[in-house]
Parts: C-alpha cells; structure tokens; sequence
C-alpha cells in the first residue's frame, strides 16, 4: 500500500482592531503614513511610573468578533504580561491574555477541500497590545547590512485581537479559504480592516504531516506571510518539505520558520531549544475584567447580518447566480450598495452586474474603497433605472456613470456634461435621426428592400449607425421598428 | 522668628494668616537643609531655584487675593521615585541617573494643586528595595538620631528630612515596609495606605500588586491632611479606588476610645525582640486601654510564618517583569555595545546594584516555566490565606498592633551584606502589604542609647480613619514626634 501523507494546518491570525485609540491610552492608532514616533505618548512609551487603562472599545469590538465565531464569552477575563526583551517593545513585557481570554471554543464553517461545508473550530480569541515597527537602515529595509535601526512606537499598544484556529485545515487552500473568511467577517464587524498587504491582518500557521503509517511529524510555525499568495506558497512549500522528510524516514524538527517571499522556501529561524520562556504572570497593574450584567446579549443585538447569510439570502431573494453573490457581498460596502440600489428601484441583475464590472473597476482604478467613492446608491439607482427603462444605453450610461466619478455630479448634472438628454430620443426626433440615415446609405437601404439581408446584418448595420447617432439615447427597440417601417415604406 | 519645626498644618494657618510668607518658609527650610544634608545625605536632588520661584508666585498669588489651597506655602519633599516634570527622577539608580520625566506623578500633581512647595527628591535604597537607605547610588543616608546608624528604607531619605525638621511632610512609598519601617527608626509617624486609596500613576514601581504611596509626618493632623489632599479616584491608575474619600481631618475628633477593640498579635513575641520595643508596644497598649479601648489576643499564624517567604517571591516577580524596561534603548543609561544583546547586558550590569541584580534573578527564577507553581502560584495562595487571616482578625477587632520593626536603627554596613537578616527586618509590615492593608508607625518611646521605637497600627482595608483615630488618641498622651538632632550635637 502506498503510503499518504496529510497536512495538519492550524492559524494564528492577529486581527488590528481599528479603534481611534490604542489599547491602554488615548493615543491615536493611526501608525501608517504618520510621522514615526508622532502618536505616543508616556503610557505607550512604557516610561518608568506609567499605568494601563484599558480602552472599553476594544472590549466592545473583541466580544462581537468572538461572539461571530461563535465563541464562548468569558464574563470574567483578565490579563497578564508576556515577558521578552526587544527594541520594539517598549515595556519589554506585552500585556495580553494567557488563561482566560475573551473568547473560547467557537467554530465558523469555510467551504471545505471537497466543496462541502467544514467546520473549523475556534480555540480562542484573546486580545493584546502590538509592539512598535523597527526600520533598518539598509537600503532593503531589512536587518542584514543594516549599520543602524531605528524605533517607531506610533504602533506600539494598538489593540489586537489574536484569533487562534484549531488544526482543522487540511490544505494551503482550506486555509486561503478559512482567512478570507475571517477577513470578510471582520470587515463586516467594522472591527477590523483585515488587510494583510498593510498588516491590519497578520497571519502565522502551524503545520505538520501526519503520515498513513502513524507517524506525525513535529510542527513548524510560519510567519511573514503577507499575503493570501504568500500563505497558500508557503504552506504548499512546507507541505513538500516535510513530506519530503518523513518520506526519506527523518525526522521533522519543531522550529520557527520564516517565509521568504522572493526565494520562494521558508527558512529556519528558531528551534525549540531556542524558544523563549515568556514567564508569563497576571497583570498587576490591571483589575480581572469582569463584565457587567447585559454585556454579551447587548452585543449580540449589534451583531450585523452574517455574510454567509447575506449570501445565501441574495441567491434566494435575488435570483442571482453563486458567483455573482460571491463577489458582491464580499465587502458588507458593496452588499450594501446592491442592495439600496434595488431599493431604489433598479433592477436586481442589473445592479448586480454594474456592481461586478464597473463599480470595483473604477474602485481598482482608484485603488479605493466602496465608501470612498463620490457614488451614492441613489445617484446608481436612478441612472441604473434609465437603463432598464430604455432611456440610455448600456455604452452610454457607462460614459454618464465615469462623469458622476469623475466630478461627483447627480446624473442631470452628468448627463448635461455628456451632451445627453435625460427623456431619451425618441418619437419624431427619433424618426428625423433615422429619416436621414436611410437617405446617407440608400445602396443598403436597396439591398434590403430587395431581401438580401437574409442574415439580417445590413439591417444591424443600420441600428448600430442610429445607436451611435443618438449616443445611446434611443430605445434600441423602438430604433428597431422605426427602421423597418421607414426601410419598407 | 523661624518656622523651623513648625507643622505643616500650622504653616498653612500662619501663611493663610499672612504670619510668614511662602518665600521666608521655604527659605528656612532650604537652610535647615542646606546645614545637615551634607551630613545626612538624605537629599538626591535639591530644587532651591524653582522652589523660591515656586514660593514668589505662591506670595504674588496670595498678595492679589487668590484662596490659598490645604498646603499653600508647606515646603515638602518627595522619594526619588516619583516622577516630577523636568526634574532628574532617579529612583536612585545609576540606570536612571540623567532621566528627567516628561510627565509629574498624580502626588506631584496633587501637592502642587494644594499649595505645597516640592523642594527635592529624597534618597532611597535603589528601586526601593533595601531596609537601610545603604543600597542608592547616591551613597547611604544617615539616622538623624545617630548619624552612624541607617534610616531605615526604602524611604530612608523621606523619613529623615521629616524627622531632621527639613519639612514638615514627606512622601514614601511602601512595598513591604518602606514607609513603615523608617518612620520606626527615625521616631516619626509613617502611613502606608490601603492599596488603591492614593493614585500610583507616575510611581516608578517595584511590585505593582505591593506598592502604595504615602506621607511621613510629625503630627497626626498633617498626615490626615496629606490623605485630604492626595486620597482621591484617578483614572489613570485603575488599581486606584473610585469610590469618594472621606474627610481624614474628621476622625481626629474622637476623644474616647470606648467600644473599640484593639488586637494584639500573638505571634509577634515568637520574634527575638529588642526589649525597648516589645516595651514601646506595651506603652502604647496601656494608653489606648486608658483611653477607654479593650485589648483582645489575635492569631495570624500563617501571616507570620508564611508572609516573608510569599512577600520574597511575589515582590521579586513584579520587580523583574517592571525592571526589564531598563534595556539602554529608550532612556536613561546606554552603555556602547556591538549588538542588541550586549546593549542590554552591559547597560543592566553597570546600570543596577546588587541588591537590585539579587531580586531580579530571584524574580525571573520564580517565574520560569517548571519553578511558576511550586513559587509563584504558592506564594499567590499564602497572600490569599494571610488575606482571611487579617479579614477573620477584623471581624473580632478594630485595628491591630505590633511592632514596626524588630530592631531599632542599625549601623551603616552592619547588614548590607547579610540579605536575609536585612529582609527579616520587613517580618512585621509586609504581611500588611501583602493583605493591602493600611498601616501607621507611630513612635512608642526611645531605647537606652535615644533611638526611636515604632510601634505599628493596622486598620482594615479603608481604615484610615479608624488608625488615625486611635493615633490622635496617642498623640495627645505622647506629644508630637520630635525633631532629631540630625547630625549637629554630633559637631558640638
């Protein structure tokens, strides 16, 4: 028998919580594109005398994401101090949360290897402080070759929650899976940007193989992973390595590893003998947090519909296809804006597809967000519905759609700028237009009188010239039969 | 006319009453020190120039008819661990020896609000730990009763300026005995509050779960005066209470102490006791039945066999993780080094003492994966069982006594080397700490040789008035504490 071999995959996922503040003092959170060492302050530096006072927002934002993945809410949770010495760490302990998190034993269901629905279990979600950012002198930015580094504490004690899943996952793309999952879920929550490029969401993986003969090799721990592509690489590559190990009959090390994005491999950066002794102990300097009577229920009434179950509502109540809904509700912006458009009266298809195609266009030309956009959903609606109505073309509500991003113009306005007419073209305006066609191209208005346009292509000819004519503007059906009772009159 | 040894309640009468100003106040008080510190050492950091600057506005403000405040026109001075804005805050260690803080502690914030005048920083045992003032990289502080013999510590600096008559108040901080146990040697009263009634905010800490700031003072009226002015809520400590606080200055009304019961420790005579002070104690017991109280036998028997050895292990566990910050990066020391790790041990090594290194290393010890529970965690349940121990012993009485310390003042290198004998000199005070309790050092007489004796007074928790009851009661029997000589009959 052919001896096989299975991944065992489990994620740490360190969310940014996007309160304005930090963790255990006002500052702000804002550490990217600011001024290095601009957002401290005594509390966040750990100068000498300081004290934590913890920001009851980011209780508030970690109980509802525990609570999404179906957590138990720890009523009584507390803190304790996680000891290390680092530059970046400015108390050289950081204050999170060892026995009683906020949140334990949940589960979220993820499309699994085979399609069918899987369910990977939540061991807990804790909340803790991030450490500053180190910046290298060297020209890379990283350590190597570097004659001096430097300290930003602009990050440091921005809240994180750290999500921790059990080893569920049984492949790099149950894994891409599972943390798209979660990173559409924060975004739902509004607790989180979930961004990984900018490091809002930060992902480190265990991953070991476990043999058909029973053997099971020690895990590794991955980090640097900065992107979905990065994570699925690194996971497919490790699975090669350690196979390859248990294959030849070795034996796979527990160690830290570092994925290194450009050479493509992951690279030994700490074994276990190695590992750090975190002596980890209560937090003195912070009370047990107990929370009150109502807490939990009151955010559980905040909680926003799921986007599991705003998926499946679309596909029922919208008839629209999996794909569709896949894309659209994939930011709780763009569902949103889908379905106040419908609200407003343009059709569900419709809607679906401008929102598809030319909305994320200009979102990615933009390199924008949904909400950032100078669109409303009514301003969509009604151009949406003209559309449907017959009044503008597909082509030419396009050209109406990129003057209201442009200029931030209502879709008068717009279609003033694009020399449009809001009624549309139509009746003896129509017929003037079409009237003067037919005398410009009288050797094709022949050819069909004389029925050789059996395929109909000559008479397309002709509809195409009016469209391009009114820009858009004329009911292509209407164009239809004007055409054929002038040809034949 | 001096206002040499005056309180600082009756400094704030006579500077209300236009008798002296702020300026002439705070100049006799610059002399007082300016005359013995040479010799007692119990100043790191003397602020002569903003504190007469400080006392003009404090004059211009009262001349132009502002209210004056509690303390207006009070010279004071607080331990070298308390953060004060632009002033050097060393916490009298090398490591810390060019920090000046970018923030002022919430005492700091709170004297000045109330019109006090901080004149400097007083010397202590480095980090606060020590019982001799011996271990500051500022050299030892002197007993201003013997200038041969310690102060007693951590607060040694602060406990001989009250007691030398530099100021009227002085603020310590009490980890395991800090404030208690130098007011003992220096025959001043001490109060260590319960944990959570003064705000830590800008404290340097030692034990973060041990720690509590307080004042030394001559007269009970001026420590019920300094609780008036710095017992409040503050947000930036959430260890701090936020209940309201009463007014202290209320409880030394009572004249009788009939009803009350007062406890008297059965284990403490377990203790090879100086016989002056089992004799201090004795006096201060008689005083209070006179005044109508009924004494009562208790037993802590855990607390007074266990408490030392949890204390060791529980405060070295704090200092270590609250210690590491000190890595030559931020502030303070930075020893030139090739590497980070060698930054970090050679900026440790030069920037610490020994004492400080000892509990460190006992602190990370205890804390390492294999050793937490059998240390650690027990030492956890110990402070638990003390706790009901003391909550038992208070349901049966009002306050307890025992001594403060069981020894008075040392010599100068008698046990600077001899650690456990230096710790045991904590044995009485910090089983309060441990429990969170307050407790007050009041001076119950002096030895053969004239060295004070402290007899100690334990309240349940936010019993401060109930001690300073009970120690007004004394005071009127005993007088106020005297100022020590401080060095000067030595020269005559």
């Amino acid at each position: 028998m052919k001896t096989e071999f299975f991944p065992v995959i489990g994620l740490e996922i360190h969310v940014q919580l996007n309160t304005l503040s930090k963790l255990f003092c006002p500052c702000s959170t804002a550490y990217i594109g600011t001024v290095p060492n601009t957002n401290i302050c005594p509390v966040c530096l750990g100068l000498p005398g300081t004290l934590p006072v913890l920001n009851g927002k980011v209780v508030e934002y970690s109980v509802i994401t525990a609570l999404a993945l179906n957590c138990r809410i720890n009523r009584a949770t507390r803190f304790h101090r996680k000891n290390y010495f680092y530059p970046d760490l400015p108390k050289a302990y950081q204050i999170s949360q060892y026995d009683l998190p906020v949140g334990e034993d949940g589960y979220i269901y993820i499309r699994g290897e085979g399609g069918d629905m899987k369910r990977i279990g939540i061991i807990r979600l804790h909340l803790e402080e991030d450490a500053g950012k180190l910046v290298h002198s060297a020209a890379d930015g990283r350590l190597a070759g570097a004659s001096a580094s430097y300290v930003d504490y602009n990050r440091a004690g921005v809240p994180l929650a750290e999500i921790v899943s059990a080893p569920d996952l049984s492949s790099p793309s149950e894994a891409k899976e599972y943390v798209s999952l979660l990173r559409q879920l924060v975004r739902y929550l509004g607790v989180s940007d979930g961004d990984m490029e900018k490091g809002s969401m930060r992902v480190d993986a265990n991953i070991s193989v476990k043999c058909s003969d029973g053997r099971w090799g020690d895990r590794s721990e991955i980090k640097n992973m900065n992107s979905l592509r990065a994570l699925e690489r690194a996971l497919s590559f490790e699975i090669k390595r350690q196979t390859a190990i248990l294959e030849e009959g070795g034996t796979v090390l527990q160690e830290t590893r570092h994925w290194n994005d450009s050479e493509g491999r992951t690279i030994s950066s700490r074994s276990k003998e190695e590992a750090h002794d975190y002596r980890y102990f209560p937090e003195p300097d912070l009370p047990p947090l107990f929370l009150p009577e109502g807490f939990v229920e009151e955010m559980e009434q905040t909680l926003p519909e799921m986007p599991w179950v705003r998926k499946s509502r679309f596909i029922r109540d919208y008839s629209l296809s999996e794909t569709d809904v896949a894309v659209i509700t994939e930011s709780p912006d763009l569902a949103d804006l889908f379905e106040r458009c419908v609200r407003e009266g343009a059709s569900s298809e419709r809607s679906a597809n401008w929102i598809r195609t030319e909305v994320l266009r200009v979102v990615n030309e933009r390199k924008t967000s949904v909400g950032d956009l100078p669109l409303s959903s009514h301003v969509l609606a009604q151009l949406l519905s003209m559309i449907d109505s017959g009044k503008l073309s597909n082509t030419a509500a396009k050209e109406v759609f990129d003057c209201i991003i442009e200029t931030g113009a209502g879709v008068e306005e717009a279609l003033k700028v694009c020399n449009l007419q809001s009624g549309g073209i139509s009746g003896s305006q129509l017929v003037e237009i079409i009237r003067d066609i037919l005398e410009k191209n009288s050797s094709v208005v022949e050819t069909i009188r004389s029925g050789e346009d059996g395929n109909g292509k000559k008479s397309k000819f002709l509809q195409g010239l009016v469209m391009r004519e009114t820009r858009g503007q004329a009911d292509p059906e209407e164009v239809r039969m004007l055409l054929q009772e002038l040809i034949e009159s | 006319m001096s206002s040499h040894g005056l309180s600082a309640s009756e400094i704030a009468r006579k500077v209300r009453a236009r008798e002296f100003s702020v300026t002439e106040i705070v100049i006799d008080s610059l002399e007082r020190i300016g005359s013995l510190d040479g010799t007692l050492n119990a100043m790191i950091t003397i602020e002569r120039d903003r504190a007469l600057e400080r006392a003009a506005k404090l004059d211009s403000a009262l001349a132009s008819g502002e209210g004056p405040g509690p303390m207006t026109g009070v010279p004071v001075i607080v331990k070298d661990n308390m953060c004060t804005r632009g002033i050097p805050t060393t916490c009298a260690s090398r490591i810390l020896s060019d920090w000046k803080p970018p923030y002022n502690a919430a005492v700091v914030e709170d004297l000045e609000k109330a019109g006090a005048v901080i004149l400097g920083k007083s010397n202590m045992d480095e980090f606060a730990m020590g019982s001799s003032t011996e271990h500051s990289a500022y050299g030892p502080c002197r007993n201003p009763w013997d200038t041969t013999r310690v102060p007693g510590g951590s607060s040694g600096g602060s406990a001989a300026a009250v007691a030398a008559g530099y100021v009227p108040i002085a603020l310590g901080s009490d980890t395991g005995g800090s404030i208690r146990q130098p007011a003992s040697l220096c025959g001043i009263y001490g109060l260590k509050p319960t944990y959570g009634l003064i705000s830590r905010y800008g404290l340097i800490a030692f034990a973060s779960s041990l720690d509590q700031i307080g004042p030394f003072a001559r007269t009970v009226e001026d420590l019920a005066l300094s609780l008036n002015v710095l017992a409040r809520p503050d947000r930036k400590d959430s260890t701090c209470s936020s209940s309201e606080r009463p007014d202290y200055l209320d409880f030394l009304k009572v004249g009788s102490l009939s009803g009350k019961k007062v406890g008297i420790v059965r284990e403490f005579r377990d203790y090879d006791l100086h016989e002056d002070i089992s004799r201090g104690v004795e006096k201060v017991l008689r005083i209070l039945q006179n005044a109508g109280a009924v004494i009562e036998e208790v037993s802590l028997p855990v607390t007074m066999t266990s408490g030392l050895g949890a204390y060791y292990i529980i405060a070295p566990a704090e200092a270590s993780s609250n210690l590491a910050r000190y890595d030559g990066v931020r502030y303070g020391l930075s020893e030139e080094a090739e590497d980070l790790l060698s930054l970090y041990l050679k900026t440790r090594k030069a920037g610490f003492g020994t004492e400080v290194k000892r509990r460190i290393l006992t602190g990370t010890y205890v804390l390492s994966s294999g050793y937490y529970d059998a240390y650690y965690l027990t030492a956890q349940k110990v402070r638990q069982i003390i706790t009901r121990e003391f909550t038992e012993a208070f349901s049966r009485v009002h306050t307890l006594i025992m001594p403060t310390s069981p020894s008075p003042a040392f010599r100068i290198g008698e046990l600077v080397d001899d650690p456990i004998h230096m710790y045991m000199m904590d044995v009485f005070t910090l089983p309060v700490n441990l429990a969170g309790l307050p407790g007050l050092s009041v001076n119950g007489g002096y030895t053969s040789e004239g060295l004070p004796v402290g007899v100690q007074m334990v309240g349940p928790r936010w019993g401060e008035g109930e001690i300073l009851s009970m120690a007004g009661v004394l005071e009127r029997e005993l007088g106020p504490a005297r100022i020590a000589p401080g060095g000067l009959a030595d020269e005559n």
